[in-house]
C-alpha cells in the first residue's frame, strides 16, 4: 500500500483511472440513482441561496435604476396613447379570425398544452461552459427528458436529465442546443444555436429571404422535438457572408435567463422519435 | 481531519458556485470556487489530502453540473499533482508562483473540462456547420474572463484556506 503511494506515478493513474470511470459510469446511467439522491441536499442549499442572492440583486437593481424607470416611464405613457388606439383595431382583426377559424375547426395547438408550473433552484450550471437551470419538479410531477420549457416571453429550453422531485432543463441558449426556428413574418426557417454570449444564432436562412431587425423567431415544429409557434427571440441583427449559401441572424431571447424563476413546462407535449426513418433508409427502405 | 473538513466546505462552495456566482459573471466567467479552495488547501498540505480534495470537489461540482460525474475531478487531479510537484521545489509559496498556479491552473482545469464534454458528446452545434471561428471567441469568452476572476478572488480564498489548515493543525489527534 504504502510502495504504490510513494510512487507517484502509479498513484496519479490510479486516481485518473477511478475517475474515468466515474465519468463513464455517470455518462451510461450507472450512477443515477447515486447522483439523484446526493444532488438532493445540494440542490435544497442552492435553492435557498438562489432565492437569497436573486431577492438582494433585484433591490440593489431596483434602486440604481429609478431614474431610468422614470425616463422610461414617460415614454411608455405616451407609447400607451398610441397602441390604445391600434389595439381597438388588432381585437376586431381577432374576432373576424376567431370566426373563421372556428368555421375551418380550427384549434390552436397552444390551447391544448397542459402546464406544469415549476420553480428554478438554481438558475445557472456551476460548469461555465454550460447553461443549464435547474427546476423543483421532477420524475414525481410527470416530467421526463425532452419535454420543452417556456415562459410566458417565450422558449427557455428543453429537460436534459430528471431526477425524483428535480430536473435539469438545457438552456436554449446553450452551445449545444439547436433548434428549428422560423421567421414569423416572412415564414423562413433555419436552426437557431445557443451561444455562449447568451444571443443566439440563426443559421441556414435561405438567401432570399428577407429579415429585418425586431422580427419575432417562433418555434417551426420541424423536427418533431418541439411544439410551433413558441417565441424563441427577437433578431436584433443579420449577417450575410459572400459566397455562402445561406444568411444568419442573431437572435435575443425575450427571457432574461439571469433571473428566471418561474418556468412552466409542457407536460402534454411528447417529442417524435424521427431516428426509426435514419433506420429504415440506412437499411435500404426495408 | 483535512480530508473530513473538505466536504461541509467544498459542498457549501458547490452550492454558493450554482446559485450566487452567476449573478457576478463578467462575460461569460465566473470565478471557481472548488478550483481555487482545491488548489489552496494542496499548497499546504500532503499529497493525499490534496487528491481527497480533488474528488470531494469535483464531485460536488458535478452533481451541480450537467456535465457526467467526474468530469472536473480529472483537471482537479492532475493540477493537485502538479502543485505537490511545485511546492517541492520551491521554499515557500510566493506572490508570483501563486499567480502562476492560479493563471496556468485555471487555463488547464477549463480546457480539460471542455475536451471531456467534447468526449462525452456534449458538443456544440456549430462546431460541425462553422468550424473553429466561434469555438475560439466562446472560449475567449469565458477561459480569460475566468482566469482573472480566479487570479483576484484565490488571495483572500488562500488565506481563509491557511486560516484553517492552521486551525486544524493545531488540533490535538483524537487518538495519540
Amino acid at each position: 500500500m504504502r510502495r504504490w503511494r510513494s510512487n507517484r506515478r502509479i498513484f496519479l493513474a490510479v486516481c485518473l483511472v477511478i475517475a474515468i470511470g466515474l465519468i463513464v459510469s455517470s455518462r451510461i446511467g450507472l450512477l443515477s440513482p447515486a447522483e439523484g439522491l446526493a444532488s438532493a441536499p445540494l440542490n435544497f442549499i442552492s435553492g435557498i441561496f438562489n432565492r437569497i442572492s436573486l431577492a438582494v440583486s433585484g433591490s440593489v437593481g431596483d434602486l440604481a435604476d429609478i431614474e431610468t424607470l422614470k425616463a422610461r416611464n414617460a415614454d411608455l405613457e405616451e407609447a400607451l396613447v398610441k397602441f390604445q388606439a391600434e389595439l381597438v383595431d388588432l381585437r376586431e382583426i381577432a374576432s373576424d379570425y376567431q370566426r373563421l377559424a372556428d368555421l375551418l375547426d380550427y384549434t390552436s395547438t397552444a390551447k391544448n398544452q397542459e402546464y406544469v408550473t415549476a420553480n428554478v433552484i438554481a438558475n445557472a450550471d456551476p460548469n461555465s461552459l454550460l447553461r443549464t437551470i435547474v427546476i423543483d419538479r421532477g420524475a414525481r410531477d410527470g416530467i421526463t427528458v425532452g419535454m420543452p420549457v417556456v415562459t410566458k416571453q417565450g422558449m427557455v429550453g428543453r429537460i436534459l436529465n430528471v431526477t425524483a422531485n428535480a430536473a435539469r432543463v438545457l438552456l436554449i441558449t446553450d452551445p449545444t442546443s439547436a433548434i428549428s426556428g422560423r421567421l414569423q413574418t416572412t415564414r423562413a426557417e433555419g436552426s437557431v444555436v445557443g451561444q455562449l454570449s447568451g444571443d443566439l444564432n440563426m443559421m441556414f436562412i435561405p438567401l432570399d429571404a428577407t429579415v429585418q431587425q425586431g422580427d419575432l423567431v417562433i418555434t417551426s415544429g420541424l423536427g418533431g422535438n418541439l411544439p410551433p409557434d413558441i417565441v424563441i427571440g427577437q433578431v436584433t441583427s443579420k449577417r450575410q457572408f459572400e459566397f455562402e449559401l445561406y444568411q444568419e441572424a442573431v437572435v435575443r431571447s425575450l427571457n432574461n435567463f439571469d433571473t428566471l424563476e418561474i418556468v412552466l413546462v409542457i407536460t402534454n407535449f411528447q417529442p417524435v422519435d424521427l431516428s426509426v426513418f435514419d433506420n429504415n433508409s440506412a437499411n435500404g427502405g426495408q | 481531519m483535512g480530508s473530513f473538513i473538505s466536504i461541509p466546505i467544498l459542498a457549501l462552495a458547490a452550492a454558493l458556485q450554482a446559485s450566487v456566482v452567476p449573478q457576478f459573471s463578467i462575460l461569460g466567467g465566473r470565478p471557481d470556487l472548488i478550483f481555487m479552495l482545491t488548489i489552496a488547501w494542496a499548497l499546504n498540505s500532503s499529497l493525499e489530502e490534496g487528491v481527497v480534495w480533488a474528488f470531494a470537489g469535483g464531485i460536488l461540482k458535478d452533481l451541480l453540473s450537467a456535465t457526467p460525474t467526474g468530469t472536473s475531478v480529472v483537471g482537479l487531479l492532475i493540477l493537485v499533482f502538479g502543485v505537490h510537484f511545485v511546492r517541492q521545489q520551491i521554499y515557500r509559496v510566493s506572490f508570483i508562483s501563486l499567480v502562476w498556479i492560479t493563471l496556468l491552473g485555471s487555463f488547464f482545469q477549463q480546457i480539460t473540462i471542455l475536451v471531456i464534454m467534447f468526449l462525452t458528446g456534449f458538443q456544440p452545434a456549430y462546431l460541425s456547420t462553422q468550424g473553429i471561428e466561434p469555438l475560439a471567441t466562446d472560449l475567449t469568452y469565458v477561459i480569460f474572463p475566468t482566469m482573472v476572476y480566479n487570479l483576484a478572488l484565490m488571495f483572500p480564498l488562500y488565506w481563509f484556506v491557511r486560516r484553517i489548515q492552521k486551525r486544524v493543525q493545531r488540533e490535538k489527534p483524537f487518538f495519540s
